[in-house]
């Protein structure tokens, strides 16, 4: 007996080490210039490109073939927290960002694992003098490991890889480098104190040789300010940092008032953002400001540079222009989100919506507006579509203790669920969940260490225009912003949305469902149902001239993935665990 | 599936225990600021709390930008003026938010209590139970004015 158990913890070891040794041996170094113009079977950035368009230029799987999808390998990931997963493909290898840091590389032909990293198990690399940051150094962040889908904790969205690298961004607010051909740890490097409430849920992107990541949590009242960095890619040495508020005395400055620096909370950085070489700018979204309200702020002033998209240097982090959406925001009403860089009648523009859904136009040199367009789903300002300038409508002001009625609720209509863009439609495809409610915003502790959001009495209700539906993939024509066609389903819409030159786009819903509609008139092409509710960024690829769609599915994390559902279709139900990743393709010829 | 009607002798022991319960309000006192809960039971609760919910509420129980702040003005504001049978209810049938009701109910007594103490409610010599409807009776108040008097006056 006693040798037998010996013998099975020789081959237990024997296979852990392996595992830990195993290599991706043909792995091709990832340039600047493939970053530019990567071959079409990979995805090499968050959003596929680094314009941000969430397009594959595949198009085996198509309008005529899509309903022969077969699911051909799909792979259990980590329940210790929320999944919200946007892969990386090079070379046939998955990159797949786990909760709580964990990141595997697979096989993406059949799902084998070659090698995962999981934080404090996974050694670094020889040669390295990388420490993993251990307990002591986590303050106040550091969870207790049976946590469970925590929101904001465990989050990891995008990674990113460059070089031999691949790069992401913790929840206990540092930055770390992964060798591609291993999963060991090459560097660590803390950015900020997690105990303040810092961390990321947003990885890095690359530009011109430098990671930019944007942070998060920047909630509380402290003696310091939210902001976006560029480290150096080989050592992780920090190259610049630069605010997302503007500080009392610096250009800006007054837009918060008197409020002392303590004061100005907001404007995190907490989706990745787009990055346009010709022009060497990166474009980045930075969230509301701090509590929400302004009668709790303690401000009526504009609070830059919240809800703005920041146009930065990657080599410098100098901020060339900015543009503010919503000046003064005072709902909740995030503007945070995705950029993508699309040129319009040989106008270099880039799009954004945010929870409002209202989709900008912007012309991405100068920082212009060009046009916003108002899908007429809210009810709290009014926009100027030539100018961009909002007013908010009357008696919509939040007074603390007094109850508004608002559409969208704070959750909002548009949220971190990416919308989509097809050359080939020229059209923008945006999942949005359609919900209203009476709020109350009530006060907060002006004390260090206190802030947040400012509380909020929220009474959910169906959007009028809804007919009972929470989910809407929203299409709208690009540049005339007309709707294109509607997609609408009981089920709010829970996946960022893939469009292919197959005429196809992809996307699930938060009652299991997943879907392949037609780009041109929304026709349902194909659907599947699986583990939990679809969840993440869905992404295609090829591998031995095979082409696949991988669709993650994931509980946990906030707006619309459990509240509204919850208040709105209490009838659907979905388990409570289940991050999982789905890759479908073609039956083998 | 049919509801059997009520029947006479249900209907009348209904009667009563609702005059019992209109009895016991006005009898006993079931007030938040004469220590519904124990200091002990608050530990429990502290660390249950810490496993199951700081993943979310933040360890100083201020929430972030996705997860309410369960402490100081953000909490009254929320739950002043109703009963901790509704807060507890909250707890059990939604939280965790991502696995609700998976708790046992002592621990979901016992992080109520921790709840409490966090807020500044006293710790008393019983307990907190969610049997028999006695949460429902006692309500969420900001301290008495009496209660101020009295410090005030202690501190002179
Ligand atoms: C996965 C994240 C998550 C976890 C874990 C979690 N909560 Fe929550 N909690 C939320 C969110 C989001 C809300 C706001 C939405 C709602 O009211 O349902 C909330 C609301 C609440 C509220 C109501 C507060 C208010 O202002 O209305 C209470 C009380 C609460 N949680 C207690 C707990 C307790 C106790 C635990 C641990 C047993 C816990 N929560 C675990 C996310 C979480």
């Amino acid at each position: 007996m006693k040798t037998k158990i010996e013998n099975c913890l020789a081959v237990a070891l024997l296979v852990g080490s392996t595992a830990v040794a195993a290599q991706i041996s043909d792995y091709q170094s990832v340039t600047e210039e493939l970053l530019r113009s990567p071959s079409s079977g990979d995805w090499l950035s968050w959003r596929g490109t680094q314009a941000g368009w969430g397009y594959s230029a595949l198009d085996q799987i198509n309008s005529e073939n899509v309903g022969q999808l077969q699911l051909i390998w799909s792979w259990a990931m980590d329940d210790t927290g929320a999944g919200e997963a946007a892969p990386l493909i090079h070379d046939g290898v998955m990159f797949l960002p786990g909760p709580r840091g964990v990141i595997q590389a697979l096989n993406a032909a059949n799902g084998d694992l070659i090698w995962e990293y999981r934080p404090g198990i996974t050694p670094t690399i020889e040669g390295s003098n990388a420490v993993a940051l251990g307990p002591d150094q986590l303050g106040t962040a550091a969870m207790p490991t049976t946590a469970f889908a925590g929101v904001g904790r465990g989050v990891q969205k995008n990674i990113a890889i460059f070089g031999d690298m691949i790069y992401a961004a913790t929840e206990n607010a540092s930055i770390r480098a992964i060798d591609a051909r291993s999963g060991l740890l090459v560097w660590e490097t803390p950015v900020a104190d997690p105990a303040l409430g810092y961390y990321y849920t947003a990885g890095p992107i690359v530009a011109n040789g430098t990671l930019v990541t944007g942070i998060n949590g920047c909630e509380r009242y402290k003696d310091d300010v939210c902001f976006i960095t560029g480290h150096d890619p080989l050592t992780g040495e920090e190259r610049w940092r630069t605010d997302t508020v503007a500080r009392p005395g610096t250009p800006g400055g007054d837009t918060w008032g008197d409020l002392p620096l303590r004061f100005r909370a907001g404007s995190d950085a907490w989706i990745a953002g787009s990055y346009d070489p010709e022009a060497n700018l990166v474009y980045w979204g930075t969230a509301q400001a701090k509590p929400w309200a302004r009668a709790v702020r303690g401000t009526s002033g504009d609070a830059l540079y919240t809800n703005s998209t920041l146009a930065l240097n990657p080599d410098t982090g100098e901020m060339v222009w900015y543009y503010q959406h919503l000046p003064g925001e005072t709902h909740d009403m995030d503007e945070v989100f995705e950029t993508v860089l699309v040129d319009v009648d040989g106008r270099q523009s880039l799009f954004k919506m945010g929870k409002l859904a209202i989709l900008w136009q912007l012309d991405r040199i100068s920082g212009e507006i060009i046009k916003a367009t108002d899908v007429g789903y809210q009810t709290i300002v009014n926009v100027n579509p030539v100018t961009g300038a909002i007013t908010y409508r009357d008696g919509l002001l939040p007074r603390i203790g007094e109850q508004i009625d608002m559409c969208p609720s704070t959750s909002g209509f548009k949220s971190w669920r990416a919308m989509a863009y097809s050359p080939q439609t020229s059209a923008m495809y945006i999942p949005i969940t359609l919900n209203c409610e009476l709020a109350t915003f009530g006060p907060t502790e002006q004390v260090l260490g206190g802030g947040g959001t400012g509380p909020v009495r929220r009474i959910n209700y169906p959007h009028p225009q809804s007919n009972g539906n929470l989910g809407e993939l929203l299409v709208l024509d690009i540049p005339s912003g007309e709707v294109k066609w509607r997609y609408r389903s009981r089920a709010p819409i829970n996946t960022a949305a893939l469009t292919t030159a197959g005429g196809l786009v992809f996307f699930g819903d938060w009652d299991r469902r997943m879907f392949a509609l037609d780009a041109e008139n929304g026709d349902i092409l194909w659907q599947t149902r699986v583990t939990t509710s679809a969840q993440g960024f869905p992404i295609s690829y090829m591998v031995d001239g095979r082409q696949f769609i991988a669709l993650p599915a994931a509980t946990g994390g906030a707006s619309w993935s459990s509240m509204l559902p919850r208040d709105l279709a209490p009838e659907l139900v979905r388990p409570r665990n289940g991050n999982s990743m789905h890759v479908f393709a073609l039956p083998a010829p | 599936m049919r509801i059997k009607a009520c029947s006479r002798k249900a209907f009348s022991l209904a009667v009563t225990m609702l005059i019992v319960n209109v009895v016991s309000v006005a009898q006993s006192d079931d007030s938040i600021w004469s220590g519904v809960f124990t200091a002990q039971q608050a530990v429990r609760g502290a660390a249950d709390y810490s496993t199951n919910c700081a993943s979310c509420h933040s360890v100083d129980l201020r929430g972030n930008s996705n997860t309410p702040s369960l402490l100081g003005m953000s909490f009254m504001f929320i739950w002043e003026g109703r009963s901790l049978g509704e807060l507890y209810t909250k707890m059990r049938d939604e939280m965790p938010s991502d696995r609700p009701g998976s708790l046992s109910t002592q621990s979901y007594e016992d992080m109520l209590a921790y709840l409490l103490q966090s807020n500044q409610f006293p710790a008393g010599e019983k307990e907190l139970k969610a049997s028999a409807g006695m949460l429902d009776r006692i309500s969420i108040t900001s301290k008495p004015l009496t209660d101020s008097i009295c410090c005030r006056l202690d501190i002179d």
